[in-house]
């Protein structure tokens, strides 16, 4: 390339002339487009590697499909790509964990009401694991350490409930601490939870929790998509939140 | 106007004015979305409105190309369109595909791929059209007794964009080889193939507006597109940081995207030097300004800002922020949406044989629009960095930052809305220039071009 440009006819001329400029589009392109192709026969050798493509079950092509075929983009990102309306999901299934995913398809809006509103796409339980495969399958990927580590003051809270509550149901650690604290870890939406045994019995959180707005109309606790088991074990674990209990230890 | 057929452009560039419109609305939409107001929800989902703002822009852009194809290949091939009538169809094909597309948005119905939302089956019904065009300006070319270096750039450039639509379409299970083919598409059209259509019609415009010698504006397109090929090609490598490919694309993305504003400055250089080498005695100086405009803004968007993020160390915090945003915006604007403007104003006064240009809402129409675009910018660099700061490096929550940050989109709703009053001057001054119905003339430059920047005398002030 730089030889199209040093040719004799510029040195003669005291200038480029047209047939060298061509010459330096033609070969310039030439050998940027033959790298390119090269880099690109090599990328397609490492891909299977560096994205578990073994890994690749039916159930995670079905949630791709579904990724795709509702255009989750339009809002969200996926390695860093898509719209900017809602948050990046690349690592969703560690940072929130599967309990968080599902109750979140189940009903998008019951998680953060009165925020920015996601559509309810209705989907099927099966349709709901087959995303959250996906999820699963994305997070894994090698992407070259991105989304990097936040580098600048208190680093986030929520990874850290779960060692702090050994004992606490999943759906507590995934989708309760997304508003609510413990121990000083979780979200400040709501009210803290420390002691809340103290203050409620299981008979008032059973209800509480079936439908927060029979018991108290216009509150912005949601509804959320729970199953009798996981209902179950969450009013177990908050019964047990007393307060006056380490006072005594 | 010298052919007849000329006139199939002015039917691609009304497209053009009503998509771009559509496109403003739904801008708006998404604006008031983040600043809070979703009050259209529950018919228009985000998702849906920004699928609509993104494929109406890449809609219009390319009936802009087409009409601009359309216009200048008579003009430079000395000959009639291959098949006028074809033309037509094509354009009406194009807007039923692309309406279709649009509808079928708003009923959950796409591909769901950025930029590439559009279903399968309309994937096909694009490649027949563009390849109808592609055929019908290739025949014109190749039957032409003179084939200019514009004109072989143009074609070529065209056809490039129409074969490089394909790698978007091959079927994949796996999501980094999907994006990885993705960017083929949409890196190589946008940062590669449709800088040659740029650099084509820049030329064309500069060789008519500003009467400097064909060879020394063709030689500089050649050093420009060679530019742009050189660092744009590699330069995909900065869409292949972070979704799963190898780790050597940060080094080549890095460096050659680094290299890519030399193009556009290359280009910003070119049309200033051209302009002024030219000495501007064209009485359509609207024209000009857009032309110039163009370059100048596509540096700025397109190369200064591109560049702002694009280093691997930076794109880590930035990539997926509304710092794509920020630069998006003024990339499109400047490189593409300008140039199509640019060939309108140039175009419309020979199509009509009216002068609207010399009235006050041509240049208005310029300044505000670019103020606009500027001020946007400006709200979502704001908006993006504190983002980045907030989120991406302070750990704060997702919501919680978008609620920070919702205060810069009304600085952008009224950015945009000064933006929205230049759109709107320029579709009053198309609609002011009405309906294709100058005469034909052996050559244009009669009717519009004063004797002194006649081809002769321009040649001989162009030699350098």
């Amino acid at each position: 390339m730089g030889g199209a440009l040093g040719t004799k006819a510029e040195e003669r001329r005291g200038m480029l002339s047209k047939s060298a400029a061509k010459a330096f589009f033609l070969g310039g392109t030439a050998v940027t487009a033959s790298v390119f192709l090269a880099l690109t026969w090599d990328t397609f050798q490492q891909i299977p590697g560096r994205t578990n493509a073994s890994a690749l079950t039916e159930g995670v092509k079905r949630g791709k499909h579904l990724w795709e075929s509702n255009n989750c983009m339009g809002c969200h990102t996926l390695f860093g790509e898509g719209a900017y309306y809602a948050p990046e999901l690349t690592k969703v299934h560690e940072r929130r964990g599967p309990a968080f995913i599902r109750a979140m398809l189940k009903d998008p809006q019951a998680m953060f009401p009165g925020q920015r509103q996601m559509t309810n796409y209705h989907f099927k339980d099966e349709e709901i694991e087959d995303l959250v495969a996906f999820f699963e399958w994305v997070g894994k990927v090698d992407l070259n350490g991105f989304p990097a580590k936040p580098n600048l003051g208190a680093p986030a809270q929520r990874a850290q409930v779960a060692g702090s509550t050994g004992h606490a149901p999943e759906v507590f650690g995934q989708v309760c601490t997304t508003c609510h604290s413990l121990q000083g870890a979780g979200g400040t939406v709501g009210p803290a939870l420390d002691g809340v045994g103290d203050r409620l019995d299981a008979a008032y959180l059973e209800k509480w929790l079936r439908d927060p707005m029979s018991v108290k109309p216009g509150t912005t606790m949601p509804k959320l998509p729970l199953d009798d088991a996981q209902l179950g074990a969450l009013v177990t674990f908050l019964s047990s939140q007393k307060l006056t209990k380490e006072v005594a230890q | 106007m010298k052919f007849q057929s000329q006139k199939v452009a002015w039917g691609f560039f009304a497209t053009c004015m009503l998509l771009l419109s559509l496109q403003l609305i739904y801008g708006f939409i998404m604006g008031f979305a983040h600043a809070g107001y979703d009050g259209l929800h529950q018919w228009i989902p985000f998702n849906t409105a920004r699928a609509t703002h993104t494929n109406l822009l890449v809609m219009w852009l390319l009936a802009g190309f087409m009409g601009a194809a359309y216009w200048i290949i008579p003009d430079e091939c000395d000959r009639e369109l291959a098949w006028p009538r074809l033309a037509w169809v094509q354009l009406i094909a194009l807007v039923v595909v692309g309406v279709t597309a649009i509808i079928g948005f708003h009923l959950n119905w796409w591909e769901g791929r950025k930029f590439l939302e559009i279903p399968r089956p309309l994937d096909f019904l694009v490649v027949v059209d563009v390849l109808l065009f592609v055929g019908n300006i290739g025949w014109t070319v190749w039957k032409a007794d003179k084939k200019s270096t514009t004109s072989m750039v143009l074609f070529f450039g065209l056809l490039a964009a129409a074969l490089l639509y394909l790698p978007g379409m091959i079927p994949t299970d796996n999501q980094t080889v999907d994006s990885f083919w993705r960017w083929w598409v949409v890196h190589l059209w946008v940062e590669g193939v449709w800088e040659l259509i740029m650099g084509a019609i820049l030329s064309y415009l500069l060789i008519k507006l500003t009467g400097v010698d064909r060879e020394i504006i063709e030689k500089w397109l050649y050093v420009i597109v060679g530019f742009t090929f050189l660092s744009g090609v590699l330069g995909t490598g900065h869409h292949y940081y972070y979704i799963g490919t190898p780790r050597y694309w940060l080094m080549v993305g890095g460096i050659f995207s680094a290299l890519e504003p030399l193009a556009f400055l290359g280009m910003a250089i070119y049309a200033f030097a051209m302009a002024k080498k030219g000495g501007r005695t064209h009485p359509n100086r609207v024209a000009l300004l857009w032309t110039v405009g163009c370059a100048f803004m596509s540096f700025v968007g397109a190369g200064f800002l591109g560049f702002a993020h694009t280093l691997p160390q930076v794109n880590m915090y930035t990539h997926g922020t509304l710092v794509t945003a920020m630069h998006g915006h003024m990339a499109f604007w400047g490189a593409y949406a300008m140039l199509v403007l640019a060939i309108m104003a140039y175009a419309l006064p020979i199509m009509t044989g009216r002068k609207v240009y010399e009235g006050a809402t041509a240049g208005f129409a310029f300044w505000t629009s670019n103020i606009g675009m500027t001020a946007m910018t400006l709200a979502f660099a704001v908006a993006g960095v504190s983002q980045v700061v907030l989120e991406r490096r302070a750990g704060m929550d997702f919501l919680t930052v978008q609620k920070e940050i919702e205060i810069h989109f009304w600085g952008l709703i009224l950015a945009a809305c000064l933006f929205t009053l230049g759109i709107c001057a320029f579709i009053y001054d198309f609609i002011r220039y009405g309906l294709p119905t100058a005469p034909l003339r052996s050559g244009e430059a009669r009717s519009v071009t004063p004797p002194e920047i006649l081809p002769t005398a321009a040649a001989a002030r162009g030699a350098v």
